[in-house]
């Protein structure tokens, strides 16, 4: 981690290569709660790309100064506050997102992936290089979101970012009309395993170097 | 790296400037962006309103909810205790609380009011304070809000020449998690439901959390809410297509659906707005049905127990 890498690479590698859901397994939880509709995911996306890239610029810049006692804390403290402030931001500009995304925001702070940065990229590297490793690991984390946002709101309700796509089977008036019967379980959690699953099956195929040894 | 980065000074003094500049940064954005979230979640309570009153999302969004809601609806503050239209009392009484507010009728926040606790104790024995909540007893208190206040929004929905087509009520109550908060909508015989509905509480998604199903919320307009003066309307497990006081409980969320069956309850009956709903009847011309025996000019502080109540508790198959 510690060798010189482009500004590219910085950004490019968590999305594919080292990707922190697929490869690292990190952030389960909430990438389960808020895929069910691709608006929340999508705002959820931002909301971590932001964090984590704030965090690590901010913990970076300050690295030398951090007792090694308390690192955690501090890290911890900075990452509450961007959290914070990441919510009353929603809460004042996307109000009914933020009713949804409800306390999936504010559980940011316990995404493994922010932490996972900051002390592992951010307490090493200059603040430049840790902004743009947040970015890239936000994006990480986001394509998985978006991935697992489109397959379930597409399948579950049949729409895209709210807008019918596929026809909805039901009775309007006495007369049937539609033909989609919306998969019932693609709303609920156990389906975004079985994408996430998918998706790390493809991507491993794609490259198999991240197959780990049995 | 310097020197005495880990040193006890300094371990402190970069403790100390960090919570100090997080602080800042946290309360700056709060003290900031606060106007704005109170101003959504006004704009959030109009829409869910004029959801409520039947308005469909299409001609929401095309008007404006603002606008639609000014347009159409006319609010007013109420005396829950006695029925009386109430907003000049309602402003006096917010005034010895210590809550001046401009245009009462805008920027009163019930649940404000009973979350202050300033009730009968604490005006007790002061001329200059008048008590904006009570304190309810084990018994009246069916929906778990341990504080009622004094005074109540009530938005009426009117047609083009003014006739009121919908009453629309605040209500709230607890459920398993929260204290779900919503409206609820009746016609102006004040029997029919015209809809309910949530804008603020915190059920388990999927269990509990069905009560913002709009497949749900269809359950309730049509149905009727007083037989023989008392509240009948409830939340029962079952098909509830054929029982015009009954609505369908949520599947695995049985102290969910209790808790909106006694919302409903209780603010529809002798301790919420009934008293309102008497005066109402009594006011208008004679084209609402009368269909309650007993009118009620002074609200009984003890609420009739409901016979009813004991041999039909709504119970649920499985639990959280």
């Amino acid at each position: 981690m510690a060798t010189q890498t482009s500004p590219k690479d910085l950004i490019l590698d968590p999305v594919f290569k080292n990707n922190p859901i697929a490869l690292q397994i990190l952030g389960i939880c909430s990438a389960l709660a808020v895929t069910t509709k691709l608006s929340t995911s999508v705002t959820m996306s931002i909301a971590v790309i932001a964090v984590c890239a704030c965090s690590g610029a901010a913990i970076a810049a300050i690295r030398d100064r951090i007792p090694s006692s308390i690192r955690i804390i501090v890290q911890m403290t900075i990452i509450a506050s961007l959290v914070i402030l990441v919510d009353q931001v929603l809460k004042a500009f996307a109000y009914s997102l933020s009713k949804e995304l409800s306390v999936f925001v504010g559980l940011i702070i316990t995404n493994c992936i922010v932490m996972g940065r900051a002390e592992g990229f951010a307490m090493k590297n200059s603040t430049y290089d840790s902004f743009l490793d947040g970015i890239g690991n936000g994006l990480g984390y986001s394509l998985i979101l978006i991935v697992v946002g489109f397959f379930r709101e597409l399948f579950g309700s049949g729409q895209l970012f709210g807008y019918d796509v596929f026809k909805k089977q039901q009775i309007v008036d006495g007369v049937a009309e539609g033909w989609y019967e919306p998969n019932g379980l693609m709303l609920l959690s156990p389906s975004a395993f079985f994408i996430i699953g998918i998706f790390i099956w493809i991507l491993r195929t794609w490259d198999p170097s991240q197959v780990e040894e049995a | 790296m310097s020197q005495g980065k880990d040193s006890l000074a300094n371990t402190f003094i970069v403790a100390t400037v960090l919570c100090l500049v997080c602080a800042l940064v946290v309360s700056a954005s709060a003290v900031v962006l606060k106007p704005m979230q109170k101003r959504n979640a006004q704009l959030d309570r109009m829409k869910n309103i004029l959801a409520v009153a039947g308005f469909d999302e299409e001609e929401i969004r095309e008007t404006g909810v603002e606008e639609l809601f000014k347009g159409r609806f006319e609010a007013t503050i109420i005396d829950l205790d006695t029925g009386e239209e109430a907003s000049e009392a309602c402003k006096a009484a917010m005034d010895s609380a210590g809550k001046v507010l401009g245009d009462i009728v805008a920027e009163y926040e019930q649940l404000w009011a009973s979350k202050s606790k300033k009730g009968e104790e604490w005006a007790k024995g002061d001329d200059n304070k008048i008590a904006i909540c009570r304190k309810l007893d084990k018994k009246e208190d069916k929906c778990g809000i341990k504080y009622r206040e004094k005074f109540s929004h009530v938005f009426k929905k009117k047609s083009a020449d003014g006739k009121v087509e919908t009453y629309v009520f605040p209500v709230r109550g607890m459920g398993l998690w929260s204290m779900m908060q919503g409206y609820m909508a009746v016609k102006p015989d004040f029997q029919t439901v015209v809809g309910l509905t949530f804008y603020d509480q915190k059920e388990t998604p999927g269990l509990g959390g069905e009560v913002m199903n709009p497949q749900w919320k269809k359950k309730w307009p049509g149905k009727q809410i007083y037989d023989g003066g008392d509240v009948c309307l409830r939340v029962i497990k079952g098909d509830q297509s054929s029982n015009p006081y009954g609505v369908d409980g949520l599947a695995g969320a049985t102290i969910t659906s209790n808790g909106v069956s006694n919302m409903t309850k209780y603010w529809l009956g002798p301790s919420g707005f009934e008293p309102y709903i008497q005066k109402q009847k009594s006011g208008s011309s004679s084209s609402a049905v009368i269909q309650t025996v007993t009118p009620v000019e002074t609200p009984a502080v003890t609420p009739a127990l409901t016979p009813a109540a004991t041999t039909e508790e709504p119970v649920l198959e499985g639990s959280h």
